[in-house]
């Protein structure tokens, strides 16, 4: 089965050791290798990416290594891909920049 | 634990034996260039802000001068610059290294300038070259630690073992110096508890509230992380910076080292940990840690980096087993064992240590042997810092 890693019990995120499948059961673990939990990513999430443990309300403070690492820009459901889409930080914001490709 | 150094005067040892020829502005570069060429154990560095560039490009050079990898010293001036070739050799000089400088201008150009100078610089060699190694403690080793190109493996392997490392190297009695003022915004409380004592605790507050003010200056567009941190799956500065700081180790913070045009503060004797003011932009990182007397930097990277340092050799560390297995050629360190589950933070952590008695003892690290020998200065714009109000 495949990893994710919570750095520090208070976390609600984990970061994703192997490439995440969509659907697929993963293990989750401290770095005790104690398990927390299983679940089932809602989306795929690439290798060092970031999946919520546990439901984030928007507004509310995304945890990891046991301190806040931003708040949810929107409702994040267990299981969800959190990145830069659902999560905003509280210190500095990363501008559009002039010399990112056009999609 | 022991290694092999070069004493210089002063007590400093180093683990490099440089002939450093130093460009005291680009205009100058080229001719330096020509007088390092063909002479074994020297190169050429400049700085690219040109001949008027602020007390703080003038501390750093100096400081590199001063490094105790650098054996010796010549510097080439133009003769006309506002931070002259004469000015920042005396200051040098104190060092009590031969240390000599030459103006193109009153050599009468080129020619002459490129022939005086590799008379001086052979002679030179001729008496550092034959410096032999000689055993030391590991309290003589001054290292720094930095991190770029990251990505989330960094945070979760990279630097949790330089962090172990560096526990080790200052409970041996050396020094360690991390270098990361953005890459601590959020990550503040966790940095102030370990903090010496109040005054110290002040003075990591203030750095990085300093740093954050120049970097999210209201209308100016400003990156301060890169592309491949967020597609590393990094989503905010605080995380970063939550996982940057995993590299300081868990020692108390001795103190932080200030890095203004008013003063670049030295590591002090003693050993222990120390936060150092400057960039969180590597090569220019390592040359402010050169300049505070780093004799070596580990370098932490999740997505990769193919670079060195001109006065610090440096070892890579990559906590990505993809990276790893991409770029073993540049990689001197395989940190992504801690995420495979093949090894242990505290195992990684002790392999970097005896990787660094090997390097300060003379074993060239992999971009050394690569041929790499970047050199950088930062600076920061005096007008800025008067209109954010950013008093020393």
């Amino acid at each position: 089965m495949k990893r994710a890693l919570m750095m520090s019990a208070k976390d609600n995120v984990a970061t994703a050791l192997e490439h995440l499948d969509s659907k697929a059961l993963i293990r989750v673990t401290l770095p005790s290798q104690e398990v927390l939990k299983e679940l089932a990513p809602n989306q795929a999430v690439p290798f060092g990416h970031k999946i919520a443990i546990i439901g984030i309300k928007k507004g509310d403070q995304v945890i990891k290594y046991g301190e806040v690492i931003g708040n949810a820009s929107q409702d994040i459901e267990p299981g969800d891909y959190v990145h830069v889409h659902n999560v905003k930080s509280n210190r500095m914001q990363m501008p559009d920049i002039w010399y990112r490709e056009e999609e | 634990m022991k290694f092999h150094g070069y004493e210089r005067p002063g007590g400093s040892v180093g683990v490099r034996n440089i002939l450093l020829v130093m460009a005291v502005a680009d205009c100058s570069e080229p001719v330096a260039r020509m007088i390092a060429e063909g002479i074994g154990g020297a190169f050429a560095i400049t700085q690219h802000y040109g001949c008027i560039p602020g007390q703080m490009v003038a501390n750093t050079l100096i400081g590199v001068g001063e490094n105790p990898n650098v054996a010796a010293v010549l510097l080439v001036g133009m003769g006309c610059e506002g931070m002259p070739a004469h000015a920042l050799g005396k200051m040098i000089k104190r060092s009590g290294k031969p240390v000599e400088w030459i103006s193109i201008q009153e050599l009468g150009g080129t020619h002459n300038a490129v022939t005086k100078g590799k008379q001086i610089l052979t002679e030179m060699s001729k008496e550092v070259l034959g410096l032999k190694r000689r055993e030391f403690d590991v309290s003589k080793l001054i290292v720094g630690v930095k991190c770029g190109g990251s990505d989330t493996s960094s945070g979760l392997a990279g630097n949790p073992a330089v962090g172990a490392f560096v526990d080790i190297l200052a409970d041996a009695g050396g020094a360690a110096i991390m270098m990361e003022p953005v890459e601590a915004v959020g990550a503040e409380e966790p940095l102030a508890t370990r903090a010496l004592n109040e005054a110290v605790r002040k003075k990591i507050y203030k750095m990085i509230g300093d740093e954050e003010k120049r970097w999210s200056v209201p209308g100016a567009q400003m990156e301060f992380m890169c592309r491949g941190n967020v597609e590393g799956g990094l989503t905010t500065i605080e995380e970063k910076s939550l996982g940057a700081i995993h590299k300081s180790g868990t020692r108390p913070i001795a103190g932080v080292l200030e890095n203004s045009d008013r003063l670049l503060e030295k590591v002090p004797d003693g050993g222990g940990f120390y936060l150092q003011d400057g960039t969180h932009m590597e090569p220019m990182a390592m040359s402010f840690m050169a300049a505070a007397g780093a004799q070596m930097v580990i370098f932490v990277t999740g997505c990769g980096g193919t670079f060195g340092h001109a006065i610090v050799p440096f070892i890579k560390v990559t906590g990505n087993p993809e990276t790893y297995r991409r770029m073993s050629q540049d990689m001197d360190i395989n940190a992504g064992t801690i995420i495979t589950g093949e090894e242990s933070i505290e195992s990684v952590g002790q392999r970097i240590f005896d990787e660094v008695t090997k390097v300060a003892s003379g074993k060239p690290t992999l971009g050394e042997t690569l041929g790499y020998h970047n050199f950088s200065v930062y600076r920061r714009d005096p007008r800025l810092e008067a209109l954010l109000k950013i008093s020393k």
